[in-house]
């Protein structure tokens, strides 16, 4: 695409306009694009480009790189696609989350087990991960770990491991509880974990029941996204 | 629209962002933007600046327009509310004025805008709990409770106990019972200077305003004073990582506050001196200037109201004020420039834990020993205290202002107007400092050996960093960066995650 050069001004109703072409050209350059590159490609005046970034950046369409004369595409970008069927989904799970964090005395996290790897799509923010590098790095040291190291280990056809326990690994007196989610094939596709004090962790079955019930909806607001 | 619709289906990968912030501890997005306002708002205690300032001003300006002092007042706190809003638009600091000296000056000159901040939040705390005990005294005094010399001590105190529980639990509560209160107690002196104006002689309706100038120096001198009264504004800007919609709602609170605040004292030193020549009591240097003017007005109990709103104003500016403070102190220690334990939070709270449990102790001490060692009375201290800490407050100030158009420089934003602009603002808040410590050094001399012991300290604490840690110095300005969880690569999800 070759950039146009449309005489905008930051006036309204053109501002929209303009806002739109800027985010634009945001994706069209790439990552680290500055401010003087954007007001010479679009042939923006420069107090008028300064002010539209600002502006997006307020709203956090834009985001400033850490070197602060660059811009990205920000978060909120993906808004402007419409609401995905991702975007449910994720609101779904969220409050699911929420209820569960409400009546559970402990961490409450999900992460996505599909890769092979521990991935984290939600991370209760009043108790945060001791140390994610090594839960990334070791499966061994967290209970989300070992269940996709049973998995991996379980022979086919043998009855799947139904949560793994793992106590003192990453903090002496503290350990982690970690439930399978599984698609309709039986496959596993991420868990549920719950960051506890040691004591707690003693009597594992009666943990499997405190959540038996959100395990088949986070299954469902999984299974809906693309 | 191609290119956004094609980085929308797939996100491009960008290099050079990190996947946590320096500042990751302090608990992110936090509080709206009411609570954002109350910080400024606290910070400022525009019901104990608008209730003693004129008074003080008119004291320096001798012969000068007081109304004129505070007018240049204003629009110096416009200028550099302009100037800090060009940092706070762009990046969120909780070091605030000092980080953004630093990315515009470079480690030395934000080393310096460190200490002087540290000095003008300090000290304001500490003016504001011997100002908060001071009033606690007389009430309980009046109630008929003898509290004798060591009531004022015993409030700071209490008062000091109270700013470390509320600051440690986190500011929401907190804010919010302070934006209440300054509402309430402004809208009570707003009552009072409308039941004054019926009442005064209409003969000394215009005087204030025809008013001449006997000289710049003394114009410098009120207006430096009457300065004092909007510190604190610019205090939102050490939430950046904390509050929620941090680009817009810190540039505006801070310009609401500078706006609301500045008619608040412009009615009040116009009323005041009014009421001072109508009823015949000389306003300058007199602490009581509000309580005399419900006296002569028919309305002493109204007097007694504002004395409480002014004891209650100043814990909330204690509070807020050491807000900011622990702020700084917390991006020292992520530094290194400051022992890295001071950079440790709450792991549930997300305060600055650390931070607060040296500062809080140490705006206690200070006004223990000038009042019990010293054998101070409290208004003395406190008239000594808040000069030291508006020498911090402006040159900081100035700094900041300096900062700006090599900052926009640096990342090539730079306008003339915006240039121009903070230039001649950090001109004229230099010449003011500079006449400000010319006339302390006669009228305060205490307030000037404090503010060059602690200017000492700081120099102390920089020699020492330049030959042992130099590493530590030239790494200064960390702020809350942009990370992958911001852009748009990354999952909605995530939100919840940020720690």
């Amino acid at each position: 695409m070759t950039p146009r050069r449309p005489d905008l001004t930051g006036r309204q109703p053109n501002a929209v306009l303009s806002a739109l072409s800027v985010l634009e050209e945001v994706a069209r350059v790439g990552p680290g694009v500055t401010a003087q590159q954007i007001s010479a490609n679009l042939g923006l005046p420069r107090a008028t480009a300064y002010r539209l970034l600002n502006l997006l950046v307020q709203d956090e369409y834009l985001v400033r790189m850490p070197d602060l004369s660059g811009f990205a595409l920000g978060r909120k970008v993906a808004l402007l696609a419409g609401l995905s069927a991702r975007q449910e989904s994720d609101r779904a799970i969220e409050a699911i989350l929420a209820k569960l964090r409400a009546r559970i005395r402990g961490g409450v996290h999900l992460a996505d087990l599909r890769q092979g790897s521990v991935r984290f799509l939600d991370v209760d923010e009043d108790f945060p991960l001791s140390d994610p590098a090594r839960i990334a790095a070791d499966p061994g040291v967290s209970a989300l770990g070992r269940l996709l190291l049973a998995e991996q280990a379980c022979p086919a056809g043998a009855a799947p491991e139904p949560y793994a326990v793992q106590v003192g690994a990453l903090i002496p007196g503290f350990g982690c509880f970690a439930v399978p989610i599984r698609d309709p094939a039986g496959r596993l596709v991420a868990a549920v974990a719950l960051a506890l004090p040691a004591p707690r962790l003693a009597a594992p079955a009666h943990l499997v029941g405190l959540v038996s019930d959100d395990v088949p909806r986070l299954a469902a607001a999984l299974e809906a996204r693309p | 629209m191609r290119a956004l619709s094609r980085a929308i289906s797939a996100p491009p990968a960008v290099d050079s962002v990190p996947t946590s912030s320096p500042m990751a501890g302090l608990k992110w997005r936090a509080v709206g933007l009411v609570d954002v306002l109350a910080q400024s708002a606290g910070a400022v205690a525009p019901t104990a600046a608008a209730a003693s300032i004129p008074a003080l001003v008119v004291g320096q300006a001798s012969g000068s327009s007081p109304l004129l002092c505070m007018v240049v007042a204003w629009l110096l706190a416009g200028g550099v509310c302009a100037a800090v809003s060009q940092f706070t638009r762009r990046m969120r600091a909780p070091g605030s004025l000092y980080t953004f000296t630093t990315k515009g000056l470079g480690p030395h000159a934000g080393f310096a805008a460190a200490v002087a901040l540290l000095i003008g939040y300090g000290f304001v705390a500490m003016f504001s709990l011997v100002g908060a005990g001071m009033y606690a005294q007389n009430l309980v005094s009046t109630a008929g409770v003898p509290a004798g010399g060591w009531g004022a001590a015993a409030g700071v105190v209490l008062f000091g106990a109270v700013c470390f529980v509320v600051l440690r639990r986190g500011i929401r509560i907190s804010a919010r019972v302070t934006l209440v209160v300054e509402l309430v107690a402004v809208a009570l002196m707003l009552t009072l200077l409308a039941i004054v104006l019926p009442r005064a002689d209409p003969a000394a309706f215009l005087r204030p305003i025809t008013a001449g100038v006997s000289g710049p120096g003394h114009l410098a001198a009120g207006t430096a004073v009457a300065m004092t009264a909007f510190v604190g504004f610019e205090s939102a800007a050490a939430l950046g990582r904390e509050a929620r919609r941090p680009f817009f709602a810190i540039p505006r609170t801070m310009r609401w506050v500078v706006v609301a605040v500045g008619f608040t004292y412009v009615a009040s030193m116009y009323i005041q001196q009014v009421g001072a020549e109508s009823f015949g009591f000389p306003l300058a240097n007199d602490d009581l200037a509000m309580t005399q003017l419900a006296a002569h007005s028919g309305v002493p109990r109204m007097g007694r109201l504002l004395e409480l709103g002014q004891a209650t104003s100043l814990v909330a500016c204690a509070i807020a004020s050491l807000t900011a403070f622990s702020r700084v102190v917390f991006t020292l220690g992520r530094e290194g420039v400051l022992p890295a334990a001071a950079g440790w939070t709450d792991p549930l709270l997300g305060t600055p834990l650390v931070a607060l449990a040296v500062a809080v102790p140490a705006t206690v001490a200070v006004p223990l020993l000038l009042l019990v060692g010293l054998g101070w009375t409290p208004w003395h201290a406190m008239s000594v205290l808040i000069v030291v800490s508006a020498v911090g407050y402006l040159t900081a100030y100035t700094l900041v202002c300096a900062a700006v158009p090599a900052f926009l420089h640096r990342i090539g934003e730079l306008t003339p107007r915006t240039g121009i602009l903070a230039g001649g603002v950090a001109a004229v808040l230099a010449a003011v400092v500079g006449v400000y410590l010319a006339v302390i050094a006669h009228t305060q001399s205490l307030a000037l050996w404090l503010v060059l012991a602690s200017g000492a300290l700081g120099l102390g604490l920089y020699a020492w960093l330049r030959r042992r840690r130099p590493a530590c110095l030239a790494g200064m300005g960390l702020f809350d960066e942009t990370t992958v969880a911001d852009l748009l690569s990354a999952q909605p999800i995530q939100d919840a995650g940020r720690v």
